[in-house]
């Protein structure tokens, strides 16, 4: 132990004494970006990157973090799809997916191995909002794009992509008021994995709508882990204990909750909750007795829109630094079968996949459809 | 009569085998990597698997004592999440105090600097340590099994995570985190040593990653001398035969003490690593789990029998590092991604089966040590 202290104590000696090193990375620039239909700025304030063009074609790496639902698998193989595209393949030389599991360090080796490979950009969902530093500091020397999306970090220097969680908090809240009709009422709050930035600014935004005045509604908070089995137990206790809901907000495995519902003999109730199959099939049999349902979807295909904003940026364009994804949202007024869900398909995934300004074309049942062999 | 070499290789069958292993998965994957045998490679490997490595050490005491930790990756997580305050190197000093219902407590400065990232590294080191003195003392007073008391005290280090880092945030120095996980030479030119690294004699050591050097530095200056203590010996005698380590008058309750404290110690160096290593401290309970998961199946696949007595930490190191490489080979070779959890649990089962074949002939364990 005192020889480690007077390692560390040798490690850190003059460490203050700072030195300044250069680095090289995008330059900030002013707007507006190329192709602002699919790459639309998140904000005024957003700024525009830079990279110096590079010839293509790209070798380009997709770093998962978690491997293992329905969501993470769907998004690799949209992931796999897009890349043989055309339009997109002629311009990648090289598609690796990596899946490096809850494991921080595992995921910020990964991203640095492929940036020692020479790979030209690297589209990643991080398992934590920070502690990147690293990456992006070698990612920006090497000249590599690297490109979060969906789990994004806490910061402004990489080119990132997703949906705006608190907005759908928000919407999720101003259509259950509208359907309900009161402002004040008993509400279920579904959450989903807590300690995460989606999580929780989902939460953020519903409740800013739904504890403005002169709104005064009694809130009851479960936690359902975006997942079927978990929401359906916890739903089914909080029924047992509150007896009546109003309205009901979840954030994911929303099947589960209706079942839970169904279950317990609960009057359906309007309900704002993600964009899986199953649940808008449960819309669009029950809205009649009262499921009007809302369905807002943090959608799969976020992930070939990051593999598209990385080719841009690739080939010099000038790209915000922070892009907004519209929210796909459907609820029982304009469900269509065969276009927003698939009342015929068993498997559970979910609806929202294509997204035409950015050229995604494919829907969900054509993604899970094909089988791990024709992704490869 | 066999030569000494052939003795001591006899009873290191478990860690030769881990190491043979090792430098051929190694050297499969520097060959297929297009920067292969490259400093900056080197650098990433060495990054990865600290942590890990060090938290597989800190498993392997416990188990040599024939006892389980579970709160290996919870304790790694709580020291992680108390370095995210202490290793921010502000200029002018870290004030620091607690929270608690609302109370601001005080709990002094902690000085700015190079002083203040010493002070605050060792800090979390005890902090660690004590964690791990705290496990012994449950185990050994308490006479609860260490599999059941340290799933308990992981709750609590978690807790205590939570506590400190409800979001991952944190500010740790940047040109620690920079000089930590590179190689010696930007180690050298980032705190100013050896003319900035470019001194003439330090020109063959500079490619060598400082991650490596800290492991090795680790298990020369801890793990070593501990094994040929009275007290490391104590805990394999343990591991091999608790009673008869009684009998002959060993003190078992000092070497059960002594051995998780030691767990605490290496995985406090691992969470300080890590915290270093991400800029950040994050109470992630399903890495945590992850990390003591690992850290047991590197124990294993490091020739570390699980009923305890044999093995060692170099062992483990070498487990640790074949677990990672497992992984290294989905970014040079081509696999589909959803069979890549296939892929890793058939190696893994294979590596571990290797090391475990020469337990299932023997009949007695102490045949292992003739």
């Amino acid at each position: 132990m005192k020889k480690l202290g007077l390692v560390s104590g040798l490690a850190i000696a003059g460490l203050l004494m700072s030195s300044a090193a250069v680095f090289a990375g995008p330059k900030v620039v002013s707007g507006p970006g190329a192709n602002p239909e699919c790459f639309k700025p998140w904000s005024d304030q957003t700024k525009y990157f830079q990279w110096p063009k590079k010839a293509g074609p790209y070798k380009i790496a997709l770093v998962n973090g978690f491997v293992g639902n329905t969501w993470r698998i769907q998004m690799v193989k949209t992931a796999k799809a897009f890349a043989e595209q055309p339009g997109i393949k002629e311009n990648i030389k090289e598609f690796k997916v990596v899946s490096t599991g809850t494991d921080v360090a595992a995921q910020l080796g990964a991203m640095e191995d492929f940036i020692n490979q020479g790979y030209d950009a690297i589209v990643t969902i991080a398992v934590a909002p920070d502690g990147f530093d690293r990456i992006i500091r070698l990612a920006d020397k090497n000249n590599v794009v690297v490109v979060p999306f969906d789990n994004i970090l806490d910061t402004d220097k990489v080119m990132m992509v997703n949906e705006d969680q608190k907005e759908m908090g928000r919407m999720s809240a101003k259509f259950l008021l509208k359907e309900m009709g009161k402002t004040s009422g008993d509400i279920l709050e579904v959450r989903g994995l807590p300690g995460n930035s989606v999580d929780r600014d989902r939460h953020l935004g519903f409740r800013e709508v739904m504890e403005a005045p002169p709104n005064k509604f009694n809130i009851t908070e479960v936690v359902g882990n975006w997942d079927t089995g978990t929401s359906q137990k916890v739903t089914a206790d909080a029924l047992a204990v509150h007896g009546h809901f109003d309205g009901i907000f979840s954030q994911g495995g929303d099947d589960g909750t209706v079942q839970a519902l169904i279950d317990a003999h609960h009057p359906f109730v309007p309900f704002a909750g993600e964009g899986e199959n199953e649940f808008r099939k449960q819309i669009a049999e029950h809205w009649k007795e009262g499921l009007k349902g809302m369905s807002y979807g943090q959608s799969p295909a976020l992930v070939a829109i990051s593999m598209k904003a990385a080719i841009s940026a690739l080939q010099g364009n000038v790209m915000p630094q922070m892009i907004s994804i519209p929210i796909p949202v459907a609820d029982y007024t304009n469900l269509k079968p065969g276009e927003n869900y698939w009342p015929d398909l068993k498997a559970n995934f979910f609806a929202p996949n294509q997204f035409l300004p950015c050229g995604v074309t494919f829907t969900a049942p054509e993604i899970m459809a094909q089988s791990e062999k024709n992704t490869q | 009569m066999p030569s000494n070499l052939a003795i001591r290789l006899r009873q290191n069958v478990g860690l030769a085998t881990a190491i043979v292993l090792f430098c051929i998965v190694y050297l499969l994957y520097h060959l297929s990597h297009p920067k292969g045998f490259s400093s900056a490679v080197l650098v990433q490997n060495g990054d990865e698997v600290f942590t890990l490595a060090m938290v597989a050490m800190a498993q392997t005491v416990p188990v040599l004592a024939a006892g389980l930790d579970l709160s290996v990756g919870a304790l790694m997580t709580m020291v992680g999440c108390f370095a995210s305050y202490l290793l921010s190197g502000a200029a002018d000093g870290t004030p620091l105090s607690i929270d608690l219902a609302g109370t601001q407590i005080p709990l002094g400065t902690l000085p700015g600097g190079a002083l203040g990232i010493g002070l605050g590294a060792l800090i979390c080191i005890a902090i660690g340590t004590l964690a791990g003195l705290l496990n012994g003392l449950i185990v050994v007073y308490g006479r609860i099994q260490p599999i059941i008391a340290t799933l308990a005290t992981g709750a609590i280090y978690i807790g205590v995570a939570l506590f400190l880092r409800p979001q991952p945030g944190g500010k740790i120095d940047d040109d620690l985190n920079w000089a930590m996980t590179n190689s010696l030479g930007d180690f050298a030119s980032t705190v100013h040593i050896f003319d900035d690294g470019a001194a003439p004699w330090f020109a063959p050591f500079a490619w060598i990653p400082t991650p490596f050097v800290l492991l090795a530095l680790i298990a020369i200056v801890v793990w070593i001398p501990f094994r040929r203590s009275v007290v490391g010996r104590t805990v394999y005698a343990i591991g091999s035969a608790e009673g008869a380590a009684y009998m002959s008058g060993l003190d078992i309750n000092r070497a059960k003490i002594v051995a998780f404290t030691l767990a605490g110690f290496f995985a406090a160096c691992g969470g300080l690593f890590l915290a270093i290593q991400t800029s950040s401290g994050n109470a992630d309970l399903p890495q945590a789990g992850t990390y003591t998961l690992n850290s047991i199946a590197a124990v294993v696949i490091g020739g570390t029998s699980l009923l305890g007595g044999t093995g060692g930490a170099i062992g483990s190191i070498f487990g640790a590092l074949i677990l990672r490489v497992i992984s290294f080979f989905f970014r040079v070779f081509d696999i589909a991604p959803l069979l890549q959890p296939l892929f890793e649990g058939i190696i893994l089962l294979a590596a571990v089966s290797v090391g475990a074949l020469r337990m299932l002939r023997v009949k007695n364990t102490l045949e292992l040590f003739r």
